[in-house]
Formats: structure tokens, C-alpha cells, sequence
């Protein structure tokens, strides 16, 4: 595990010089611009929504962009022949998500508490944040090795929250019945959202229990048995090299 | 330090073998040609030698261990570059550098290198904006950073001016002057001639033949002499086994008549090529 600090340190180099920092902090810049017009109530329903799509979305975007990047100038083969291990590689990918979603709570606490002065209970907030980005990083690298470029990550990406969201809109028409609608809480997304939720609403404790425990498992088996055993062959796919 | 044997390989959606049973052996600090028409399985060879393809059958061997029972300790090893030139496109080539330096234990200072082979002035430009002989520069020293035992060259010198090919050749002779080994694919057959202690060629997947340059060319040389000479205004040629110029007709002719060349029959390695593989030489 000596390289995973240079792994780190290079892939936040690179997030810099690729521009996609910036594109972050734009996006960073346009949550506190919306921060603004909520007040109140309204506003504690909203802060968990930005947490929500910055763990999930901004982190499956982020990692597909870096391996598509490196896929595309096949600088993945460089550092596959360096003594660099794949476990290195792809927990370094989930370590960079994980600082980045971080970075956000900084970022966005921090504006919260000046423009408004609110402040909520970042304690709940953190682990929430870890466990689901972690989830959400590896969700992007298994999307990533289907994508054959940027913009097929995207529309798989489209498919993973169109699969995954309908059910819960459907509970919430009511088309779905209430008895089942209760299971939907193993949709990584709506579990996302009860962990996160739980900065600013109630959230009985035993969906909190469950949450943690479940994606923390899920964590497990999708690298085990999802990520790791397919990444050579990605490294390798149409490798002109 | 590299046995292998029956080496086999097969591309997942491909029906044939790339490489349908190979044997050869690399020694220790030797360089090995490795030749072959396009499309023949070179590239392909290298990278399961560099542990990148892994679903091969038969046996490869590292210093008397299987190959895949080796982990980042092989990597601290081996420099490799690749066929096509590759770096992170929007960081500087010092900064190329230095993110790969830091994944080794042992590593060297990249100035000399980047300065013999022409790039020191050019470190701090983005390697994204760099020519295509540079990029294979750069890519060459990225190779030597880890001060490695043994290198992967595919086609190295490929599109390289004539000063710079000379600078990576002197650069990989002096390499292995201190003990290095090299795997070396290239379709420039001079470079191949002057580099390899022994080549290797491969053809619809299976090895023609393994030898060392100079007994390649005995073997498929004709053991001839050849003299052109002018007699009354006429160029003469004449052909003698090399039984023949021991005889007192050569020396004669030698001595009486105006000589404008003399050629022994010995074959070169391009000619080799195109018998061993069948093909004729690519570009
Ligand atoms: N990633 C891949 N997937 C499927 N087939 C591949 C892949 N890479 C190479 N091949 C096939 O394997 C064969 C050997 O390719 P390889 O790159 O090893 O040739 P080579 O001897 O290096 O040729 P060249 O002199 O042109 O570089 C070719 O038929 C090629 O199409
Ligand atoms: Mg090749």
C-alpha cells in the first residue's frame, strides 16, 4: 500500500490540470446560488438533496471521467506496468471520491453557515457521506467498463437512476403498494437518501442501522465480485498499444 | 531469466491462436530480437511477458518462477514502453516523471536523461503538446526510471529521427553493458542487426526461427564470393565458392584485373525476414 499516497496525491493533480476541479466548484457555486432562495423549512428539506446528488451523481461522474480519461490515453496500461496493484489503483479511485464528497461538506457547511447561518449535525452528516460515496465510486467504475466513451457513461449513468429511482417514484404515486414500498429501502439510492435525510429530518434508528450495515456489505461485494475480477480486462480492451 | 514454454494465447473474441506454441528463452543480459510481420503476435508476446494479458496457456518462467506467482516485486524490475507513445496529455513531461518515479522504490535523476535524449528544455511543456518523436523520447526515459533490470521495448526507435535513434541505440547498448537484459520488437532490420545477441522469428503464431544474428545469416547466406571487374571496356561478373578463392584462378584474377567490387554471399538480415516469414517487410 506505499503507492496509494502518490496514487491519491497524482489523481487530485490531475483532476486539476483535466479541468475537472473546476467543473466541480461550478457546480458547487450553483448549489449555494440555489441555497439562497430557500428559507426555513424549506431549506432543511433541501440541504440533504445536495449532499444526495453530490455523493451519488458528482462521484459517479468524477470517477467515470477519470478512467475515461485514462483509458482513453491508456496511461491505465503505464500504471498497470508499474508496481502499482489494482487494489491500489481502484481503492485509490474510491480514497479520491470519498475527499471529494468531503470537500463539499466543507464547502457547502460552510457557506450554509454564513449566508444563513444553519447548521445541522454533521456527526450524522460525515459517515453518511462516506458510506455512500464509497458505494456510489464503485457503482461508477462498474459503469465505466461498459461505456465505450463519455458520453455512453452518461446514458448508462441515466439508466442506473431511471432503473433505480422509478420504484420510488412510484411508492410515492402510489402506484407501487405501501406494503412493498417498505423493501425499497434496498435500493442503493433510496438508502442513500435515508442516510443522508437524516442530518435534517427523524429517521427511526433501525433504518439507520440497516443503512450502514447494507451498503458497507454492499461496498463488499460489489468490489469483490463486480469491479475487481473484471478490471483487467477493461485495462486490456482495445488497448492499441 | 525468462523460460517459456508452449506458450499459447488467444484474444477473448478471437476463434485462432495469436500465439500457437511458443518456446524461447531470454538470458540474462542479452538483448532479444523479437521479429515478425504485422500482425504477427509481437505486441501481443510483450504484454504477457509483462504480466498485462494473463489468460495465456503454457508455462512462462521469471528466474525459475512461474510468472504470475510474482507481484509488484516483478514491476520494480522492468521498464517497458510501449508501441504507441503514452503520457498523461495535460501534465508536463517532468511532471509525467515524477508522478511515475514516485511508485518505485529505486529511481534515478531523470536530468541526464531527459537531457541526452533532447527534452530538457522542453520539461516543462505539456506532454499533450509535444511531437510525435518526442513523445517516444519521453517515453523511453520513462522506461529507464526505475533503474530497471530488464526492458520492454516495442518498436522503440519507430519514428524516430536518425540523431535521436542513434542516442536511444547507444543508450540501450550501454544498458546493457551494465548487466541489463531487453526485449526488443522492431521492423527496422539495421537497428535489430546492430542491437540483438539473438532474435527470434514469429510467423502465423509460431516461432521460425531462434538464433543469433550472425548464424542466421551463414544459414541462409550463400558461402560465395562475388567480383565485378573491367576487362576491355566491359564490367565482368563472376561468382567463386568459398572453396574456389583458395585456388590460384582467384588470387590471379585479383591481381591482373582492374577490381571495382567484392562482395561475400552472406545474406542480410532483411532478406532472412522475408524467407523465415514468407512476407515482405512492412513499410
Ligand atoms: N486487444 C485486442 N483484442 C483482440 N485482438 C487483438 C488485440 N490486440 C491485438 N489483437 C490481434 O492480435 C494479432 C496480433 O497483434 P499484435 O499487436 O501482437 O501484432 P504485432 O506483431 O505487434 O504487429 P505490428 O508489427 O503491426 O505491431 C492481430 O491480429 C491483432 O488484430
Ligand atoms: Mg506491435
Amino acid at each position: 500500500m506505499d503507492r496509494l499516497l502518490p496514487l491519491v496525491k497524482g489523481e487530485f493533480d490531475r483532476l486539476n490540470k483535466y479541468n475537472l476541479f473546476t467543473a466541480n466548484f461550478v457546480v458547487l457555486l450553483l448549489w449555494v446560488g440555489m441555497v439562497s432562495f430557500f428559507e426555513g423549512a424549506e431549506l432543511k428539506m433541501f440541504v440533504p438533496v445536495i449532499f444526495l446528488m453530490d455523493s451519488t451523481m458528482m462521484t459517479i461522474l468524477l470517477v467515470g471521467a477519470t478512467l475515461f480519461y485514462e483509458k482513453q490515453e491508456h496511461t491505465m496500461n503505464s500504471i498497470m506496468v508499474s508496481p502499482v496493484t489494482e487494489d491500489e489503483y481502484l481503492l485509490s479511485k474510491v480514497i479520491v471520491s470519498v475527499l471529494n464528497s468531503l470537500i463539499t461538506v466543507v464547502f457547502i457547511s460552510a457557506a450554509l453557515y454564513f449566508i444563513k447561518g444553519v447548521t445541522y449535525n454533521y456527526l450524522l452528516l460525515i459517515p453518511a457521506i462516506i458510506v455512500v460515496t464509497v458505494v456510489h465510486s464503485m457503482i461508477g467504475i462498474r459503469l465505466s467498463y461498459h461505456a465505450k466513451s463519455f458520453s455512453s457513461l452518461l446514458v448508462n449513468f441515466m439508466v442506473y437512476i431511471f432503473v433505480f429511482l422509478l420504484p420510488t417514484v412510484f411508492a410515492t404515486i402510489g402506484i407501487i403498494d405501501e406494503k412493498i414500498a417498505k423493501y425499497l429501502i434496498v435500493l442503493p439510492p433510496d438508502v442513500s437518501n435515508i442516510l443522508i435525510s437524516a442530518l435534517a429530518l427523524d429517521v427511526e434508528p433501525w433504518k439507520l442501522v440497516f443503512g450502514y450495515t447494507y451498503l458497507t456489505v454492499l461496498s463488499f461485494i460489489l468490489y469483490r465480485f463486480m469491479i475487481k475480477p473484471k478490471f483487467n480486462e477493461y485495462v486490456m480492451r482495445e488497448t492499441g498499444v | 531469466m525468462f523460460k517459456v514454454r508452449n506458450l499459447k494465447f488467444k484474444y477473448p473474441n478471437s476463434k485462432d491462436y495469436t500465439i500457437d506454441g511458443i518456446d524461447f528463452e531470454i538470458q540474462d543480459g542479452e538483448i532479444f530480437g523479437f521479429l515478425g510481420p504485422s500482425a504477427a503476435g509481437k505486441s501481443t508476446t510483450q504484454k504477457i511477458l509483462i504480466k498485462l494479458l494473463k489468460d495465456f496457456e503454457g508455462e512462462i518462467e521469471y528466474y525459475g518462477k512461474p510468472l504470475l506467482s510474482y507481484r509488484d516485486e516483478f514491476y520494480q524490475d522492468i521498464g517497458v514502453s510501449f508501441e504507441m507513445p503514452i503520457s498523461f496529455s495535460k501534465l508536463t513531461a517532468m511532471e509525467n516523471l515524477e508522478f511515475f518515479k514516485k511508485l518505485y522504490k529505486q529511481t534515478v535523476d531523470v536530468e541526464p536523461l531527459l537531457k541526452r535524449m533532447g527534452l530538457w528544455d522542453d520539461r516543462d511543456k505539456k506532454a499533450g503538446e509535444f511531437s510525435k518523436g518526442m513523445k517516444i523520447r519521453l517515453n523511453f526515459i520513462r522506461a529507464m526510471l526505475n533503474k530497471p533490470k530488464m526492458l520492454f521495448l516495442d518498436e522503440p526507435t519507430n519514428g524516430l529521427d536518425p540523431g535521436n535513434a542513434r542516442i536511444m541505440k547507444d543508450m540501450i547498448l550501454e544498458f546493457k553493458k551494465q548487466g541489463g537484459t531487453v526485449f526488443i520488437t522492431s521492423h527496422i532490420m539495421s537497428d535489430i542487426d546492430e542491437l540483438c545477441d539473438r532474435v527470434a522469428f514469429i510467423a502465423d503464431g509460431k516461432l521460425r526461427e531462434v538464433d543469433t544474428p550472425r548464424n542466421l545469416k551463414i544459414k541462409y547466406g550463400k558461402r560465395t564470393v562475388k567480383v565485378e571487374y573491367k576487362e576491355e571496356g566491359n564490367l565482368i561478373v563472376r561468382e567463386f565458392s568459398m572453396d574456389e578463392i583458395k585456388t590460384p584462378a582467384f588470387f590471379e584474377l585479383l591481381r591482373d584485373k582492374d577490381i571495382e567490387t567484392l562482395h561475400s554471399g552472406e545474406t542480410t538480415l532483411e532478406e532472412i525476414f522475408i524467407k523465415v516469414t514468407g512476407v515482405t517487410l512492412r513499410g
